[in-house]
């Protein structure tokens, strides 16, 4: 145990720990994309894809993967944010005029800001599992649709509400824009923060940082914005408070 | 001027110096002689200090190893770093007898190739032990990772340099002198991690502590907070390179400076040939008064440029345009064997000859064209890109003139200085604990140093000389307890001071650098590349009006207890008006020419040097008589039992 | 005066102590030769600055032919100027226009307490080079120089890191003030070196435990010191460093 805390605590442990923990969440974003985009096909398939998720290892997968999130996404962040903390302490007082070199930096506005979107991020992770995984604030209550026999929620519905409203779109556009610029320079960075890029790849993984940054916003973006545009509320169920 | 030569002649009467060169074969001598030393118990080792002044090659690598012995160790430089001493900038290689390449080579061939190219002005058993080092030196350096080129098979890459006729010039890339310096570096500061070594960084020693005719401790100012401080020891080790930054402008880093020799000068320590300095042929000529330094061009470039002037001197038109006709390849029409690939001193005596005759190119006319049309022609471009391409970018970036199209521009500049404090075989000087290695000492190179040998000095002093004789003197001498608080800490102390608060009270008209730049074209134009009695003796009344003026008139800016580069340099200037003079009286003193000395009244009818055996096979070693006196000489006699003084020729 | 001098304002960080606050203090210089150094530029300045009794700015630099590391300045906000792959003493005024302004500050962080107007002192590389910058071999105990085959790519790969000149400009141009270059750099020529490996998993901890202890900031993989480093020193040492953390801690 006091390896784990002498190697989080150095520099280069909280770099691993934020590229591996970046990665993996990288990972779970894609089946994210992967079982929402489903949303887009309408309510029995996305219905059925969250029923069936519930109930995988009777039941168990849904709490441990949150478990397992809830602690990659701390890690990521507390990661994150130390580095941020850090600079401050190593340069006090800054420059008076600063530029960018050029030539072989890769620093970027994506670099810079990865503090500031990181902590957008976080707030966002909360607030949208709190919409979603938790229904506080939903607009209405929701009668349970069958699925395969077995009475669910109908999760759909509530995703369908939110995404009729313009400014929760206009939140989502924003935030996953943001999150794109966060995977640029996020992606590669995670890689070589675990010593994994070397001169014959790193081309390929810049690449495919920006190409999965560009597969993740636009996957994203799509499904509040076509539900927006061409979904209407589903019917049934109570208006809270009506 | 008669004053002058009157001093020089009673200066001729005086001791010989013993080298206390131990007797027997000189292939056995120095592993004898260490079997003879006198040891001190590892138990013991830790209550002596010995103070090293110096981080370069010499400092770092003795301080390393007495740290590494069980010494302690009080480790002073001037830079801000151990890392930064000027043996960084060598650039060649180091030279070995490894004989990696089967061509010959041996350790007793190493020795006859230093000893002849020194011009037989050089100390045999001394240059026999630096031989047998240099291997030494290169199993300790890959030890130490020192990332030296390899060969596919993976082992150690030569390379030939200097014209010498066998291949063992070990290297890194252009960047020898860096990586052997890095790699003494790390064991240095192993061994402050060992809590051996102190380190003081950013102190310049001001002062040698000498008592009871001991070398004790030195005066020390900390060049951050001006705060001046002793220190006592045991022994006291100068590495603090040569002093070829008294010609102002030189390929030395511009912190090089002399003090620390001078002021053991001054307490004692006899200077050794103080006119052997060595003036590299292929410098990028000065562009104007402004300029700081100047940068060395690898000699390598001679193997394929050719050089040339025109021939006439009112010549106006561009390099390009001048017809083969009008242009005077000088070196390969005076020494046809060799060409423009003759020995450093004779290309750069040759090109000041031909400037001096009115025939030099660019705004100065002190500069001969480097070209390689013909190269570029016979090899093509790329080739040529190949193995000069880092050097024509760097003087692309300094001259902004593309060498591809139009040829370079070179000039001899002051590059290593041969003198220094004289030693003995233990690499002690006259003063009894003081002991001086690397380019601070006289020791190994004679009347001219050979290229790829400067850094193997360094280290064979630094590495294996220096500790072995320390520790036999430790042993041998059982030195007295001395403590800071001896009288002769506070008055070379209180001395210090004085001078610090002189040089800040004069606020004249005159700044530093003006003063050190005048001080530097005296030295050049009479102490440069070539020497006369008449220039001799101008340059010596020049300096001392000069030195006159400098205490008077010199503008030393700010107070003396805070970061102060002006007072720090000025000390040195001052310095440097005070050897520039001695080194004057040395050239006077040698009608000879040898090596890097060249005297115009001694000469071949072809114009080459003639060296004097009968009267100047000597050393001569100069003792400072106080401020108002002339110093006087000694001679140490050199013999040569094994190579036979020759003359050089390379028509 | 030559007919291409031009005249050059500058805006150089004065500071009279370490605990002194300091400013941009405004010069203005003429008879600027383009041909001049950076550092001859402000030699100019300095001698101006003295014939008129004004204290001159402090610099420091030496070998002035970019090999000793020891001048550095952040010139229009940029660690050594304007050139890539160049030190600050290699900078050449015809980089600069006729009347333009120049910021002249020292290299900033913690970790480099400012000594001087623009010397600043970073004795804390020479701390993280005793951690562990070095292979333990005593003189004299070494082994015969061939005994030791290193592969070519290997060695010359080390001597890519092995270039580095300790100057500091990767912690000047590092947004968080990060060391992670300068100290990668050494850990990389070893790591790759037969001779290294012996001790390479106690220099890397050790290396990087003094690294952090002299407080420099963390790495975010921006990549601008390699742009800015002299000797062009690549941030893959950076990703080998971390490999070399992984190997020896787990």
């Amino acid at each position: 145990m006091s390896v784990l805390t002498d190697v989080t605590r150095s520099t280069i442990g909280k770099k691993l720990l934020n590229g591996l923990t970046g990665l993996l969440l990288c990972g779970f974003i894609v089946g994210h994309l992967a079982g929402n985009l489903l949303l887009l096909l309408g309510s029995d398939a996305f219905n059925t894809y969250a029923y069936t998720l519930h109930s995988l290892l009777h039941g168990a997968f849904v709490p441990l993967a949150e478990v397992g999130l809830v602690v990659l996404f701390t890690a990521h962040a507390i990661s994150g944010i130390s580095v941020a903390l850090a600079r401050r302490r190593a340069r006090p007082d800054g420059y008076q005029k600063s530029a960018n070199a050029g030539g072989k930096s890769r620093k970027s506005s994506s670099s810079t800001s990865m503090i500031i979107t990181g902590v957008v991020l976080l707030v966002f992770v909360i607030t949208h599992v709190a919409q979603f995984r938790g229904g506080f604030f939903a607009p209405r209550e929701y009668a349970d649709v069958m699925i395969n026999g077995h009475a669910t929620h109908n999760l759909y519905a509530l995703v369908v509400d939110w995404f009729n409203q313009a400014p929760m779109v206009a939140l989502y556009v924003v935030v996953m824009l943001l999150l794109g610029t966060h995977l640029r320079h996020g992606f590669w960075s995670a890689f070589q923060s675990l010593g994994a890029a070397n001169p014959k790849y790193l081309p390929i993984i810049h690449g495919a940082g920006v190409i999965f940054a560009i597969l993740m916003t636009v996957g994203f973006l799509m499904i509040p914005i076509y539900i927006f545009l061409f979904v209407d509320p589903v019917a049934g169920g109570t208006l809270i408070g009506g | 001027m008669n004053d002058v030569t009157s001093q020089a002649a009673d200066a001729t009467a005086s001791s010989v110096l013993n080298s206390r060169v131990p007797e027997g074969p000189i292939e056995d001598l120095w592993d004898n002689y260490q079997a003879s030393m006198k040891l001190v118990a590892p138990a013991n080792r830790r209550k002596h200090t010995v103070i090293v002044v110096g981080t370069g090659l010499a400092g770092g690598s003795a301080a390393a190893t007495l740290g590494e012995m069980g010494y302690n160790v009080l480790n002073f430089c001037i830079s801000d770093s151990p890392r930064r001493a000027h043996s960084i900038a060598a650039q060649g290689g180091i030279n070995a007898a490894k004989n990696y390449r089967n061509d010959g080579d041996s350790i007793y061939r190493l020795f006859y190739d230093t000893v002849k190219g020194g011009d037989f002005r050089s100390r045999e058993a001394n240059v026999y032990r630096l031989a047998q080092l240099s291997n030494n030196i290169i199993d300790q350096c890959v030890s130490q990772g020192v990332p030296f080129a390899r060969e596919y098979g993976g082992t150690l890459a030569n390379r030939s340099f200097g014209g010498v006729q066998v291949e063992r010039t070990f290297y890194a890339r252009g960047q020898t002198g860096q990586q052997l310096l890095l790699g003494a570096y790390s064991a240095l500061m192993r061994q402050v991690d060992a809590g051996t070594v102190t380190m003081h960084a950013h102190h310049e020693m001001l002062d040698l502590v000498v008592v009871d005719g001991q070398a004790r401790g030195i005066v020390a100012r900390d060049l951050n907070t001006g705060e001046i401080r002793t220190f006592a020891a045991d022994a006291v080790v100068l590495c603090t390179g040569g002093y070829s930054p008294v010609f102002f402008l030189s390929t030395n880093a511009v912190n090089c400076n002399a003090t620390a020799s001078w002021r053991c000068y001054k307490r004692g320590a006899h200077f050794a040939n103080p006119c052997y300095t060595q003036i590299h042929p292929t410098c990028i000529p000065q562009a104007g008064d402004y300029q700081s330094k100047l940068t060395l061009m690898s000699e390598s470039l001679r193997n394929d440029g050719r050089v040339w002037v025109p021939r006439n001197a009112d010549e106006t038109r561009p390099p390009a345009q001048i017809p083969e006709e009008d242009r005077l390849y000088y070196l390969e029409e005076t020494y046809p064997g060799f060409g423009n690939l003759v020995p450093r001193d004779i290309a750069s005596r040759a090109a000041k000859q031909v400037c001096d005759r009115g025939l030099g190119v660019g705004t100065s006319g002190f500069a001969v064209y480097l070209d390689f049309e013909e190269a570029i022609q016979r090899l093509g471009r790329d080739t040529v890109a190949g193995r000069y391409g880092n050097l024509f970018d760097m003087y692309h970036e300094i001259t902004a003139e593309d060498p591809y199209s139009s040829p370079m521009r070179i000039y001899p500049a002051p590059h290593y200085t041969m003198g220094g404090l004289w030693v003995d075989y233990d690499l002690m000087s006259t003063v009894p604990g003081l002991f001086v290695a690397g380019e601070a000492n006289f020791s190994d190179h004679g009347a001219n140093r050979l290229g790829a040998s400067a850094l193997m000095q360094g280290l064979a002093d630094g590495y294996f000389v220096v500790p072995a004789t320390v520790s036999n003197y430790i042993a041998d001498t059982k030195p007295a307890a001395v403590t800071t608080a001896a009288p002769e800490f506070a008055a070379a102390e209180s001395g210090i001071r004085d001078d610090v608060k002189k040089l800040l009270s004069i606020k004249g008209k005159r700044t530093v650098r003006e003063l050190w730049w005048e001080l530097g074209r005296i030295m050049w134009d009479n102490v440069g590349m070539a020497r006369n009695a008449s220039g001799l003796e101008a340059a010596i009344s020049e300096i001392q009006g000069l030195r006159e003026e400098f205490w008077k008139d010199v503008n030393v800016p700010g107070t003396p207890d805070e970061w102060n580069k002006m007072l720090e340099t000025a000390a040195r200037v001052a310095d440097f008006m005070e050897l520039g003079e001695v080194m004057a009286r040395d050239a006077l003193e040698r009608r000879e020419s040898c090596g890097g000395h060249f005297r115009d009244e001694s000469q071949s009818a072809e114009g080459e040097a003639q060296r004097n055996d009968a009267d100047f096979q000597h050393v001569s070693a100069w003792e400072y008589k106080g401020p108002d006196s002339a110093p006087t000489m000694h001679k140490e006699p050199l013999h040569f039992d094994h190579v036979k003084p020759g003359t050089r020729s390379y028509k | 005066m030559a007919s291409n001098a031009i005249t050059v304002k500058l805006l150089i960080w004065r500071q009279s102590g370490p605990t002194a606050a300091g400013q941009l203090v405004p010069f203005t210089l003429e008879n600027v030769l383009p041909e001049m150094s950076f550092l001859e530029m402000l030699d100019l300045l300095n001698e101006k600055l003295v014939r008129e009794g004004t204290d001159p700015v402090a610099i420091d630099s030496d070998c002035r032919e970019g090999i000793c590391g020891t001048c550095g300045l952040v010139i229009n906000g940029i660690a050594h100027g304007p050139n890539s792959g160049a030190a600050t003493c290699e900078v050449r005024m015809r980089s600069f226009r006729d009347g333009e302004t120049i910021v002249i500050e020292p290299f900033r962080a913690a970790s480099f307490p400012v000594i001087k107007d623009l010397v600043v002192d970073r004795a804390a590389f020479d701390r993280i080079m005793a951690a562990g910058g070095y292979v333990s071999i005593n003189t004299g105990s070494a082994p015969e120089a061939n005994a030791i085959p290193v592969q070519r790519a290997s060695a010359e790969t080390a001597m890519d890191a092995a270039s580095c000149i300790g100057c500091a400009a990767c912690v000047a141009a590092c947004p968080n003030a990060s060391a992670s270059l300068f100290t990668s750099a050494k850990i990389s020529q070893y790591a790759l070196l037969p001779q290294g490996r012996t001790e390479a998993g106690r220099r890397v901890v050790r290396m990087v435990e003094a690294m952090d202890a002299e407080g420099f900031g963390n790495c975010s993989n921006h990549g601008e010191c390699e742009a800015v480093c002299p000797k062009e020193i690549s941030i893959f040492n950076i990703g080998r460093m971390r490999r070399e953390y992984l190997k020896a801690v787990l």
